[in-house]
């Protein structure tokens, strides 16, 4: 049909030049940068930083708040948040014990039942905020209290210990030379990588974030990707939980507590927009790791443990002020540097 | 004579890509009803904008009182006494009615505390001074019906002391009675030498209500006169006769057979039992004022506010359309009214705006093909002309007619038999808008059916096959591409009885 | 003007008994029946929990939660949210008794945590109000900075040897505890400026509808400057009250008291969604959450079910609110 006036298409296909010399630019870039400046500060700091025992054994902690971050990512992208996630562990891990001791459950069931917690919580998170219209915000702050309050009841507070050897395995174990959590990590980050950046529904939780209302216009289902979402969220807490359970061997009510703020941090530190529409999975990794090198270098050099979530606090906020305005001084480095390309 | 309170002349205003007022002039006196007319988009908006101070002019000059001034914002025109009665707009719901009259200027007592029993009592004053007296002053905003929030605002208006009204649309969500009470307040408005500018669609309002009438048309000042001197053909002659330029001439197709066909389709409030038929090849103009239910009726269709009752029909097979999904697989395609918020996610790339309604198209098991999906926006650009470097660009940096071409493009992806076209050439410039007249014809000669939606006159009567005209809701008018004059159209877009006065409709899809 | 004729059916008749139903179950009023039922039923079920002691500990438990959440329904009905008061509670107690034990004279360790505390506010005010980043995330970073700068530099000791008169909350004034008087005159001294000042009305106006505010004249970025800094001094005054109820303060972030707070707050009529409430009803939740609590152990429930029901509490009365705005908007669609 058409003879209208040409115009010119260029290959669309980025040339590896373009990709190395905008990826400096991006956010992850930045992060590899801080990352290294921080492992040699560290690593002259103390001569037990930069081992490869201190440095694998670091994996199995960040592991944990490393699968909360992955569906974190995903709903900060559609502009949601979830603040429940460290109370999903409480209940979810709570559950594996209680089922287990004090229902008789067999402990595989009771594994199952944790996850399941999980699912559940999630699910209703994203019900409620999906039909009723409750702001995420608003619903997952009140689901925090909540579900925190169920951890406690059901286990009176009680903690629950004396759990068989196979299980400690996937918390305290290893698996080809690495911590068993971390293979956990790797292939579900990998997974969820290739989901958001390969799959119609990743493409569709960008769009939601950037623009519900044309999302919706262009027939994607928005109400059904929320809950999914919030679900996978649950999903994850409870693997965490199952996790937590099995490198501590114990169970108690207050398991999880302020973990929404690490997984939040790291998901902001790693480039995702707290309004929504951007963030890779990736960054949100390289957030994980970076808060982890920060936290444990700092606590070798001798800080209390207590005082690296103070670096926690503030690199939430700090980085929400990059992004914020730094983002338009890169954009605008960027666009020069472009310019200058086009015009050779 | 009464010398005007308010002049505006050589009134002129742009906008990105549109001239929306040219040497335009206005002039208001105190204690008249003064009616702003025009079709949708001659500039009445802009008009009372700057009127209000929320635009400044580019061009001209405002006196008040004789003397020049000019408005930076709304509340340097609130504080010269120009109050816009907005719908709902600036009113809290959560608080009462008296804080909602008084809010930013509530009478002080002892200690600049807050007094409220003069601010409930000032507020029954206002409120008794209009003959309303079934609003309780400290009843919450937010239960009350549209017409009495309505009647809150215009206290609100006069507790700023305002001498100049603006009524934008003020009867549109309004029942019959409330309209009634409207003007019974508007006249006592006037009796208090309050001066009102009224926009409304509804001539017979006008006639009813106003002393003098002012008329636009495609940005310009057309006349003003009193409304003993005029008739509302004189009215409907001022305001049609738009110029039609750079046009691109309707191609000769070959209308086959039915492909959409709605049966008494429901969905309230602005969708009230529509039913028609869309053919193969053909071009079905969609005409009606704002607010007449065409973007409502064509969303119904799309499955995106779906239908309460009603028959849909692809190809003569009935279909249930519950979500714009099920829609778009029945072979419906919607181009929303707005690129910004419904067409387009701007921050995305253009192959992924492309090829976001058709997702599932170039992916398999749930993953994207790249290839695939580069291809299809390559084809997109080339099709339709899109000036971009490449598909990679992202969308916000594009201008607006390339920006609604890649909506177009967007839903022709999905191969649709019907394509739905809402104001597809609203805010683009001349050439992108011809190019995109050229591409619609060209669409229809391949068979696709169309129904365009357009507060365009021009371009509804130049590109149309057949015209259809909304009003209210309810399809009222039907016009073949010979008998569909300017005069014709607007008449059954505004009259109440229209029946009378167009030519015989043809009962849909016989 | 004829407006007695029935249009059909679209009646606004279907509104106003609704309306005068609502104005008379405000929900100050269904907060104080509550606690009337639960007082009444927990007493008839055991009759110690009805005894004057244990009426006291039911009033004296939640004070300074209540004073904490008058600060706390003023950033809700302006739109925000404070997750870090827990966490300010903690160390501006903490702040006092340092004070307190390195020989400040005592009044001056009451009164600089509370402006220590307003500082707080100012600075969280400038991030949310001219920064324009959401409170949700400021909050949450201030609550871990404050937690783990207290715990790092105290290490977590407790303080003891408070000087004798420092226990501000221990005073019993006409037999009545002292953080009683202050729930009671902070509430009415800070429902009155709600009520009568231009700013406190500011307040509902920015939280609901934000256009309509900046048109009638109102600086948004002020209003919440002014919200953070109250909510700043009514958290140092909570915190005073918490530092001085006990001979000794415990250098940590009391567990939890964030939620409480904000429960108190959302239960006691503050919409979620801003623009709407008041701190009678939060300080009224404040005392049903204690009763609540204290009904528990009185009919042999687990204490530690507590946390759960204050947690559906806070559920359910989100859900109530959301569900009552549905209908309004969908009475008036008609």
């Amino acid at each position: 049909m058409t003879t209208l006036p040409e115009t010119k298409v260029l290959d669309d296909a980025p040339s590896l030049r373009d990709r190395l010399g905008s990826a400096l630019f991006r956010q992850e870039g930045v992060l590899i940068l801080i990352g290294i400046i921080a492992l040699v500060v560290l690593a002259f700091g103390s001569e037990n930083f930069l081992t490869v025992d201190n440095l694998l054994n670091q994996t199995r902690f960040l592991a944990e708040i490393g699968l909360i971050a992955l569906p974190m990512t995903y709903i900060i992208i559609t502009g949601g948040i979830d603040l429940s996630v460290g109370a999903i562990v409480g209940v979810s891990a709570i559950m594996l014990g209680v089922s287990w001791q004090n229902w008789g459950l067999p402990l595989e069931l009771a594994i199952v039942v944790c996850i399941l917690t999980g699912v559940l919580a999630g699910f209703v998170n994203g019900l409620f905020i999906v039909r009723v219209g409750v702001p995420p915000l608003i619903m997952t702050l009140a689901t925090l209290a909540f579900y925190r309050g169920l951890a406690e009841g059901i286990s009176e507070s009680r903690s629950v210990r004396g759990y068989p050897d196979w299980f400690e395995q996937l918390g305290q174990g290893n698996f080809l030379g690495l911590p068993t959590q971390l293979w956990v990590l790797i292939v579900f980050a990998i997974v969820f990588a290739i989901v958001l950046a390969r799959t119609t529904f990743g493409r569709s939780l960008y769009a939601i974030g950037n623009n519900e209302l044309g999302a919706r216009f262009s027939g994607i289902p928005v109400g059904r990707n929320k809950i999914i979402i919030y679900s996978l969220s649950g999903l994850m807490a409870g693997i965490a939980a199952w996790i937590f359970v099995s490198r501590t061997t114990t169970t108690r009510s207050d398991y999880g507590s302020g973990w929404e703020l690490d997984v939040i941090a790291a998901v902001v530190l790693g480039g995702t927009s707290i309004f929504g529409g951007t963030g890779t999975i990736i960054g949100t990794m390289l957030g994980i790791v970076l808060i982890q090198i920060l936290k444990n270098g700092l606590a070798l050099t001798g800080v209390t443990s207590d005082a690296t979530i103070v670096v926690i606090g503030s690199v939430l906020i700090l980085s929400i002020l990059i992004n914020n305005y730094a983002g338009s001084l890169f954009g605008a480095l960027t666009r020069r540097l472009r310019q200058t390309q086009q015009n050779t | 004579m009464m010398q005007p309170i308010l002049e505006l002349e050589h009134i002129s205003k742009k906008f990105p890509g549109v001239q929306a007022l040219t040497d335009a002039r206005f002039d208001m006196r105190a204690g008249e009803v003064h009616a702003l007319l025009g079709e949708n988009g001659a500039g009445k908006s802009t008009m009372i904008k700057i009127i209000s101070g929320v635009h400044k002019p580019d061009t001209g000059e405002i006196r008040l009182d004789g003397q020049r001034i000019s408005f930076n914002n709304p509340r340097e025109a609130q504080a010269k006494g120009i109050a816009t009665i907005y719908q709902e707009l600036s009113l809290y719901p959560e608080l009462s009615v008296a804080e909602n009259i008084f809010m930013g200027h509530a009478p002080r007592g002892m200690f600049g505390a807050v007094d409220w029993r003069t601010m409930k009592r000032r507020a029954a004053e206002i409120l008794d001074s209009l003959q309303i007296t079934d609003l309780d002053v400290e009843a919450k905003v937010g239960g009350l019906t549209v017409g009495k929030r309505q009647r809150v605002e215009i206290a609100k208006a006069l507790s700023l002391n305002a001498r100049i009204l603006i009524m934008d649309e003020p009867t549109a969500a309004l029942t019959e009675a409330d309209v009634q009470r409207l003007f019974g307040i508007v006249r006592l408005l006037r009796e208090r030498n309050v001066g009102i500018i009224y926009i409304s669609h509804r001539l017979e309002e006008v006639f009813v209500l106003a002393d003098r009438v002012t008329v636009l048309r495609d940005g310009q000042y057309v006349g003003t006169d009193d409304v003993k001197n005029v008739t509302q053909d004189k009215l409907i002659s001022m305001m049609v006769g738009r110029t039609i330029e750079n046009l691109f001439p309707k191609l000769p197709t070959e209308i086959g057979k039915p492909v959409l066909e709605v049966r008494n389709l429901w969905r309230k409030p602005l969708c009230r039992g529509v039913s028609m038929t869309l053919r193969a090849g053909e071009i079905v103009g969609l005409a009606g004022l704002v607010g007449s239910g065409r973007s409502e009726f064509a969303q119904t269709v799309f499955g995106f506010t779906p239908a309460q009752d009603g028959e849909i029909m692809v190809d003569g097979k009935l279909e249930k359309i519950r979500n714009p999904g099920e829609a778009m697989s029945k072979g419906i395609a919607y181009v929303p009214e707005d690129r910004g918020t419904q067409g387009l996610v701007r921050q995305m790339r253009i192959r992924e705006n492309v090829s976001l309604a058709v997702l599932r198209s170039v992916s398999r098991g749930g993953f994207i093909d790249d290839k695939q999906e580069r291809e299809l926006s390559q084809h997109a650009i080339r099709q339709l002309g899109i000036r971009a470097f490449s598909g990679e660009q992202v969308v916000n940096k594009l201008s607006g007619g390339n920006q609604q071409k890649v909506v177009v493009a967007k839903w022709l992806a999905s191969k649709p038999k019907v394509l739905i076209m809402d104001e597809p050439t609203r805010g683009v410039d001349v050439g992108a808008k011809s190019e995109i007249h050229r591409l619609i014809s060209e669409l229809a000669q391949q068979g696709l059916a169309i129904l365009m939606i357009s507060s365009e006159l021009p371009e509804v009567l130049g590109m149309s096959d057949r015209v259809l005209v909304m009003r209210e809701g309810r399809l009222v008018a039907e016009f073949e591409r010979k008998d569909a004059t300017q005069e014709n159209v607007v008449a059954a877009m505004m009259r109440e009885n229209v029946e009378v006065n167009v030519a015989p409709s043809r009962a849909a899809g016989d | 003007m004829a407006v007695t004729a029935p249009s059909l059916g679209r009646s606004p008749s279907r509104i106003t008994p609704r309306f005068k139903l609502g104005s008379l179950l405000s929900q100050e009023v269904i907060l104080a029946l509550a606690l009337i039922v639960i007082v009444l039923v927990v007493g008839s079920v055991n009759a110690r929990y009805v005894s004057e002691r244990n009426l006291t500990s039911i009033f004296l438990g939640n004070a300074y939660i209540a004073v904490a959440a008058i600060g706390m329904s003023m950033v809700i009905i302006s739109g925000n949210i404070d997750v870090s008061v827990g966490s300010l509670i903690g160390v501006l107690a903490t702040l006092s008794g340092t004070l307190a034990v390195n020989g400040v004279p005592i009044w001056l360790s009451w009164v600089i945590p509370v402006f220590a505390g307003m500082l707080a506010g100012a600075v969280i005010g400038f991030f949310v109000a001219y920064l324009k980043i959401p409170s949700i995330v400021v909050t949450l970073g201030f609550l871990s900075i404050l937690k783990g700068g207290l715990i790092s530099i105290t290490n977590g000791e407790w303080i003891r040897d408070l000087p004798a008169g420092f226990g501000l909350a221990q005073e019993r004034p006409f037999g009545i505890p002292m953080p009683i008087y202050f729930m009671i005159v902070l509430t009415i001294l800070a429902a009155l400026w709600q009520r009568y000042s231009a700013t406190g009305r500011a307040i509902y106006a920015v939280g609901g509808n934000k256009e309509a505010a900046r048109l009638s004249g109102i600086s948004e970025p002020r209003v919440l400057m002014t919200v953070f800094i109250l909510n700043g001094f009514f958290v140092g005054i909570a915190s005073i009250l918490f530092a001085t109820q006990l001979e000794i303060i415990q250098s940590a972030v009391p567990a939890g008291v964030e939620l409480l707070i904000i429960t108190a707050a959302v239960v006691g009529g503050v919409s979620i969604l801003g623009g709407t409430g008041t701190v009678v009803g939060a300080t009224l939740a404040a005392i049903l959450l204690s009763a609540i609590g204290s009904a528990l152990v009185f009919i042999n429930v687990s204490p530690f079910w507590l946390r759960a029901v204050q947690g559906l509490l806070i559920l359910v009365t989100v859900l109530a609110d959301l569900l009552r705005r549905r209908r309004n908007q969908a009475s008036l669609k008609g």
